[in-house]
């Protein structure tokens, strides 16, 4: 579980822990060295319907693209997502959230993503394409028994009436 | 009391009398003797000093009201020159005369100053005298008037003239004029001038009113005659040296000039008068640099051409490296040749093989000029960084490296190159001979590093690094041994030897895997020729293979040809042969590159011809069916139907195909053939020359854009998460995010044609000056 706490958010009352704290600072340059390589390798596979790049100059923070699996409900559609890589990465998932409005089980209403491998399931093995395709299939087959989005979860058996649902949450969302 | 004040009067009048001066008269008949019974009495009334402090005040007033105005009256701005000679000659005359009417009174004077005995200074001087000069002069140049350097320049204008033509007179003894005094040579005024010139100059001195009258004022004529001296005997001849003729003229005419002015006609100063010797000592020194100063300007005003004309201006070069350590123009010089350059080189109008040959004789004469390479490096920059711009740059450097005969310099160096590099042991012993780099120079390039470049590494170095040099090298080879058909490999080998000197083995790998593949395939051919299998298919025609090893040769132009069935076969059958030759290889054609040998018997008309692959498939085709349109031979050929159209003129201008109607061709029958109009060869001969004349090489730009491509996805990828960026963000975060892919650096220009291309293929939208990508 301590992997997982990311020390840049942890309190930093304790100065054996802030300690710990610049030694993962100065770290930052692997950090970003990995980054870059990830980048890389994204660039030169080039998946279809995935896609991420850095936001800006900063390497931490980037913008995602997902297009909504083929065959579902959600094919057609395309997704933003924010990525936000804390200091300790790849030892500490990276922060995903939808930028895009999605209507999903597992996406609550500020784009926030239930999805174990962001979670506690983590593990430095994963990379920013695994973490999309992960998020890209969550969008195909969603985990009704830990929703957040309650009302989704109880509509995700009736495929058509979802889909019109759907259509309808884009169409209020592009008015907005 | 009326007794004594008649006394007083009768005092006064003596004194009167004795210093005229009092009453601004000039002149008494006070003898010495009546003086002295005068002194008395002024002594004995105890007024002395204040007698003497009134007389010099009436002195002064005297000055100021007569002598100086009187003096400066001549002081006129007139033209004649002659005018001005005598004006300023009775000036100073009058001046003198008149100051002479005051030496009786400045005896008296002198006598009761030295009864006052209080040592006053007066006007700051110990003595009458000396106070009086200086009263004098104070009082002369408080009143200058503004024209006075007029009439004082044309004095010194003829005299110089006289002085400087007693030295050129032996050469041109027979003129009617005397080039002096601009007389007839009859009644030749120089002596005349010489002696008032000489004359008035005493006077001066005796005033001691020479420097501060006449000094700015014979500077500045001495220095304007320096310069037109120089513009006269340097202007346009760069092959000799003129600095010792310079000096020597400065010593002889103008310092014997000068010293004849301080010493009133004698040529030597006497050797005791120190303060005349200084003074033009100084002169001299002065001078000197002004000589050294404006040569220098001047050379360096005409510095491109010395530049240009570099071997043969050695001279102006040698002159101009030893002034500029007399003089501090190092600066002007690198500012004044920089723009030179970039006025008459640097523009789209120059072709880059001159700017190269400019280039290459700026290296030498400044290397010359400065062996620390310092101003060269300065003045160089915007050349360099010119032909960085310049696209042929490395094609023209390299094919005059190539180059043989006359006027290739660059080969003729490369040559001395091999020589030089055997004797360059033993350089390092010279540490005491060590010298430190100029102020000016750059302090984080090594100096070795400077000292050690020769030219053909300075134009290497135009581009930063040998590699884009040893590609395009390797482009223009390619396109040497495939463009002949003879092909003198020792000739390559040799130079490739000589290059490989320079820039290393491991740099001409390729090229030299390249030629050993021409010695190759002639041995193949050979081989596969007496092949008994491949014999019995090659009844037909004969063929000749240029076996390449694709991976060591630039890449090629790709450009589709399907090859008529037969040429197929035989293809195949010379892979086949190839294949059991050696184990493990094959060969891929490439269809369009070569030469093919046709001959074409249409009607009684017999043409030999030597035609690209590409325009021999044509004819073929038209030898089994008499008429084809476009689009059937764009079937049977895979070629662009726009190709095809350009390619087809070639055999419509030999008269051997015509165009039925639009895009329908058909072969010219034989007797139409038989009588081809002469306006028609004249076209073939035009067009068979600029036919396949382009290079079959992808270009270095072509090449480039292939690595340009590795960027295209990062700006996919860019595009696709962030909607539409501008052309700098994205040049911005390529550098940021993608400098570790291979041929990295990308200018933002470059990236700019580069995005370009990819809107007019609609890969890219540019929208308000941002890109994004199309809606899919």
């Amino acid at each position: 579980m301590a992997q997982n706490i990311n020390p840049h958010y942890a309190s930093s009352s304790n100065p054996a822990k802030q300690s710990e704290d610049t030694i993962k600072l100065k770290d930052n340059h692997a950090v970003s060295k990995r980054l870059q390589k990830e980048l890389m390798e994204l660039m030169r596979c080039a998946d279809k319907g995935i896609s991420a790049f850095p936001e800006s100059e900063n390497l931490f923070k980037w913008i995602g693209t997902i297009n909504g699996p083929q065959d579902t409900v959600y094919s057609g559609h395309k997704y933003k997502l924010s990525l936000e890589f804390p200091n300790s990465y790849p030892y500490a998932p990276p922060v995903v959230k939808f930028l895009t409005p999605c209507f999903h089980p597992n996406v609550d209403t500020c784009g926030l993503i239930c999805l174990d491998i962001l979670k506690d399931k983590w593990t430095a093995l994963y990379d920013v394409r695994t973490v999309l395709l992960s998020i890209q299939s969550l969008l195909a087959e969603p985990n009704t028994q830990s929703p957040l989005n309650q009302q989704a979860s109880y509509l995700w058996p009736n495929q058509p009436a979802y889909k019109k649902y759907l259509e309808e949450f884009y169409n209020k969302h592009k008015d907005s | 009391m009326a007794s004594s004040r008649d006394e007083l009067k009768i005092y006064w009048n003596k004194i009167y009398y004795a210093f005229p001066i009092l009453n601004d008269m000039l002149f008494t008949d006070c003898s010495d003797e009546e003086y002295q019974e005068i002194q008395e009495i002024i002594i004995g009334l105890g007024i002395q000093i204040k007698i003497r402090d009134l007389v010099l005040v009436h002195i002064e007033k005297y000055l100021r009201q007569h002598v100086a105005p009187s003096f400066w009256a001549k002081f006129i701005k007139v033209e004649e020159e002659v005018k001005g000679f005598q004006l300023f000659k009775s000036a100073v005359n009058d001046l003198y005369e008149s100051l002479k009417n005051f030496s009786p009174i400045l005896n008296k004077l002198n006598t009761l100053n030295n009864c006052c005995g209080d040592n006053k200074p007066i006007f700051g001087e110990r003595d009458v005298l000396m106070g009086f000069k200086q009263l004098l002069r104070a009082t002369l140049l408080s009143q200058l008037p503004l024209d006075f350097p007029v009439i004082i320049n044309h004095f010194y204008k003829i005299s110089f003239n006289v002085f400087d033509n007693e030295y050129e007179n032996s050469e041109m003894p027979d003129d009617i004029m005397c080039s002096g005094c601009w007389n007839e040579s009859i009644d030749c005024n120089c002596a005349y001038i010489v002696k008032i010139f000489h004359d008035t100059n005493r006077k001066l001195v005796e005033l001691q009113l020479l420097e501060r009258l006449t000094g700015q004022v014979l500077t500045n004529f001495i220095q304007l005659r320096i310069e037109s001296h120089i513009q006269k005997v340097c202007a346009g001849t760069f092959d000799v040296s003129h600095i010792g003729f310079l000096e020597n003229w400065l010593d002889t005419t103008v310092m014997s000039w000068l010293t004849r002015i301080y010493c009133a006609g004698s040529s030597k100063p006497q050797p005791d008068n120190h303060i005349v010797l200084n003074a033009i000592s100084k002169f001299k020194q002065k001078l000197s640099y002004f000589l050294y100063h404006s040569y220098t300007k001047l050379r360096i005003d005409q510095l491109f051409n010395i530049v240009i004309d570099y071997p043969d201006s050695q001279a102006a070069v040698d002159d101009i490296k030893l002034c500029l350590d007399k003089t501090d123009l190092r600066s002007t010089l690198c500012k004044k040749l920089q723009n030179a350059l970039e006025t008459r080189l640097l523009h789209p109008g120059v072709n880059t093989t001159d700017i190269l040959t400019a280039y290459i004789s700026t290296i030498r004469a400044l290397r010359h000029l400065d062996p620390s390479g310092v101003i060269l490096e300065t003045v160089t920059k915007p050349v360099r960084s010119y032909l960085r711009n310049r696209e042929d740059t490395v094609r023209s450097v390299v094919s005059s490296l190539t180059e043989e005969g006359a006027g290739s310099e660059l080969a003729e160096e490369l040559v001395k190159f091999a020589v030089d590099n055997d004797n360059e042991n033993d350089k390092e012993e010279d540490w005491d001979e060590w010298e430190p780099d100029p102020v000016d120079a750059d302090p984080k390039v090594n100096s070795c590093d400077r000292k050690a470049s020769d030219i053909i590494s300075m134009l290497v170095n135009v581009y930063g690094s040998k590699e884009l040099f040893v590609n395009e090298y390797r482009t223009l080879l390619a396109d040497r041994l495939l463009g002949q058909s003879v092909i003198n490999t020792e000739k390559e080998i040799r130079y490739l030897e000589l290059l490989k000197l320079r820039f290393g083995e491991s740099q001409l790998h390729f090229c030299e895997v390249m030629l050993r593949d021409v010695s190759d395939s002639k041995r193949l051919n050979a081989l596969i020729q007496q092949d008994r299998n491949f014999e019995s298919l090659n009844s037909k025609f004969s063929s000749n293979a240029m076996i390449l090893s694709a991976q060591f040769w630039p890449p090629f132009k790709d450009e589709s040809l399907e090859l008529p069935e037969e040429i197929k076969q035989h293809f195949e059958a010379y892979t086949k042969c190839y294949e059991t030759l050696k184990g493990n290889r094959t060969l891929s054609w490439k269809p369009h590159l070569g030469n093919v040998n046709i001959e074409i018997e249409i009607g009684t008309k017999k043409l030999d011809l030597i035609v690209s692959p590409f325009n021999a498939t044509l004819i073929m085709h038209f030898q089994n069916k008499p008429e084809w349109s476009l689009e059937e031979l764009h079937q049977v050929m895979k070629v662009p139907i726009t190709i095809l159209r350009r390619k087809i003129t070639y055999w419509q201008s030999l008269g051997i195909i015509t165009e039925k109607t639009t895009d329908n061709y058909a072969l010219v029958d034989g007797s139409e053939a038989s009588k081809p109009s002469g306006s028609r060869n004249q076209v073939q001969d035009m067009i068979c020359e600029d036919e396949e004349t382009e290079s079959v090489m992808a270009s270095a730009h072509d090449q480039r854009e292939g690595e340009l491509q590795v960027f295209w996805s990062y700006i996919v990828g860019m595009l696709t998460n962030l909607d539409s960026l501008p052309l700098e963000r994205i040049h911005q975060m390529l550098k940021m995010f993608a400098s570790q892919a291979p041929g990295t650096e990308c200018s933002l220009q470059e990236l700019r044609q580069f995005l370009d291309t990819k809107v007019r293929t609609h890969q890219l939208i540019l929208q308000a000056g941002m890109y994004k990508l199309p809606k899919t």
